[in-house]
């Protein structure tokens, strides 16, 4: 896996030297801390990150897609990708290059918000409970891994970025929406969209409960989808 | 198609566009896979052993695809980790590369901001870092002034002493400068493999006649005269000068004789004269790479092949 680190570093970096990356990280410090000021932040209110996290989970839907759009589809419009692929790096090391610099981005994203919680600590009158916290805070990471995954495989299929954000963007909402029409659908096929949705696993974590099948929910899709993306790039070497 | 090339040469790809260059090149550099045959770089199957063979390899692509945002330090630096340059070494083998492409200056500089010639030189700077043994350009002297062609000339010469070098190129006349070898390809096809002095010899010299048409029908003569006679190839006609009002009644033949004949001025004045033809002018033009190449084209064009049949074997 040589090249990953080196491509991680370039791509956390690229985020970075665009007013675009900045602009993300603006609007969803400004968002996020506005659900918290205006909800969490009252008085009356119980010691809980719970809104909190409700809200930053539904922004990662249009977020990471926004993210995760460029990651291949840049490279590919703008021929770079030609000079990626002649380097002697596996295209597996690249697409976990460009995830992981992706997460670190993410990662970015998420740190201004430690701010919220570390102001809930100081002016609860009772001390909060730390678990759901960090439970929030990993749930948040693994949906954000997953979304991410989607967006990576959508833009390594397409060099048009504003297709790849609409492909990631409508499987999330796929995602998230599974359950709905599941009571209309025959009894085998109901039981495969409560499966795939997103919400009840996402509402566990919520309550502090962290399930070995949500995890492998999130890192199955994870996986799946870059293996993918690593199978749509080994795919243009054969023209 | 199969080829092999040698360290220390300087081999030049031409072809027409669509001939199937840079899909070679892609296949040499492990950009595409071939659907037969096999490539070796430097010793090594591009299939079976894609990492240690794309490491021998530095590779110009066509229109030097770079990132934009990025400043030109990082950027070679950036390619020196990828091309796992350790890093002991590896601020020196950029220095090394940035100066042999005369960088220097514009290390700080964001790449989105540099003119062609000095992407194009960011590009050929990231194809050096590494020390390959092995070196593809595709275009190198594309966009740069007449100055740095000759510095880039210079530069690739250079570098061709102890390494094996492939240069796709339209522009005849530098891969007939450059070139020790150069391999003509068309339809998917290598038409021609050889020395550019060798290529130039296996094409015949031209020569240039103006000559009277005096009575209706006269001209279908002189072309059968001209072509009657030995070492002839093939004989052209047309309307002579360019005002036809000064040129009324001359005609121009175009006569390509057969590769390796004698000087024909002598046989064609003296066949004028016998047969009674006014010449007006006589001009004999010596073989060239361009003659050669436009003769393969036309040949390549009579003999249409698939577009799509994949080039065979490959070795560098």
């Amino acid at each position: 896996m040589t090249g990953t680190g080196t491509i991680a570093k370039r791509e956390l970096a690229a985020y970075f030297r665009a007013p675009a990356g900045w602009l993300i990280i603006a609007l969803y410090t400004l968002l996020s801390g506005m659900v918290f000021s205006i909800y969490i932040l009252r008085t009356g209110s119980p010691a809980s990150m719970r809104d909190f996290f409700a809200v930053s989970g539904a922004l990662l839907m249009p977020v990471v897609p926004a993210i995760a759009m460029r990651l291949f589809a840049d490279e590919i419009r703008g021929g770079t990708l030609e000079a990626l692929l002649t380097a002697p790096v596996s295209p597996g090391s690249i697409v976990l290059g460009k995830f992981f610099g992706a997460m670190g981005f993410l990662t970015c994203m998420f740190l201004p918000t430690l701010v919220y919680v570390a102001t809930l600590f100081r002016v609860a009158n009772t001390t909060p409970d730390p678990g759901p916290v960090l439970c929030g805070y990993l749930c948040l990471y693994l949906v954000g891994a997953a979304y991410l995954s989607i967006g990576t495989l959508a833009s390594s299929l397409t060099g048009n970025s504003t297709l790849a954000f609409m492909v990631s963007l409508f499987t999330i909402l796929g995602l998230l929406f599974a359950a709905a029409p599941a009571d209309l659908a025959p009894a085998p096929v109901r039981s495969v969209l409560y499966a795939i949705a997103i919400p009840p696993r996402v509402g566990d974590f919520a309550r502090g409960v962290i399930d070995l099948a949500n995890v492998a929910y999130f890192g199955g899709i994870t996986v799946f989808c870059l293996l993918a993306a690593t199978c749509a790039l080994e795919l243009k070497r054969w023209g | 198609m199969s080829f092999e090339l040698q360290p220390g040469q300087i081999a030049g790809l031409l072809g027409p566009n669509g001939a199937g260059k840079t899909t070679t090149i892609r296949m040499i550099a492990g950009y595409l896979l071939p659907d037969a045959g096999k490539v070796l770089v430097a010793g090594y199957d591009t299939a079976s052993h894609p990492v240690i063979a794309r490491q021998s390899l530095g590779y110009l692509p066509e229109h030097t695809p770079l990132y934009t945002e990025m400043r030109v330090g990082e950027y070679l630096s950036y390619r020196a980790k990828l091309y796992r340059v350790p890093s002991d070494v590896r601020k020196r083998a950029v220095d090394w590369a940035a100066t042999r492409c005369w960088l220097g200056d514009v290390l700080k500089r964001r790449i989105g901001t540099l003119s062609k010639g000095y992407r194009q030189r960011v590009g050929l700077a990231a194809a050096l870092l590494h020390n390959p043994k092995v070196l593809i350009l595709d275009e190198p002297t594309n966009g740069l002034d007449p100055t740095q062609i000759r510095e880039t000339r210079q530069l690739i010469r250079e570098l061709a002493t102890d390494r094996t070098m492939l240069i796709c190129s339209h522009i005849l006349p530098e891969v007939e400068r450059l070139c020790q070898r150069v391999l003509i390809i068309a339809g998917g096809q290598l038409r021609a493999d050889g020395s550019p002095a060798e290529l130039t010899r296996s094409g015949g010299s031209r020569y240039f006649v103006q000559a009277r048409e005096g009575r209706a029908g006269e001209a279908e003569h002189i072309t059968k005269l001209w072509a009657s006679l030995p070492f002839v190839a093939e004989v052209t006609s047309r309307q002579a000068g360019d005002k036809p009002t000064q040129s009324v009644g001359w005609l121009e033949w175009t006569i390509l004789a057969r590769a390796g004949s004698p000087d024909l001025r002598e046989q064609i004045a003296s066949a004028a004269s016998q047969q009674g033809v006014l010449l007006r002018e006589l001009r004999a033009q010596a073989p060239t790479l361009e003659g050669v190449f436009m003769d393969i084209m036309d040949k390549a064009g009579e003999v249409t092949t698939d577009p799509e049949a994949a080039p065979k074997g490959t070795e560098a």
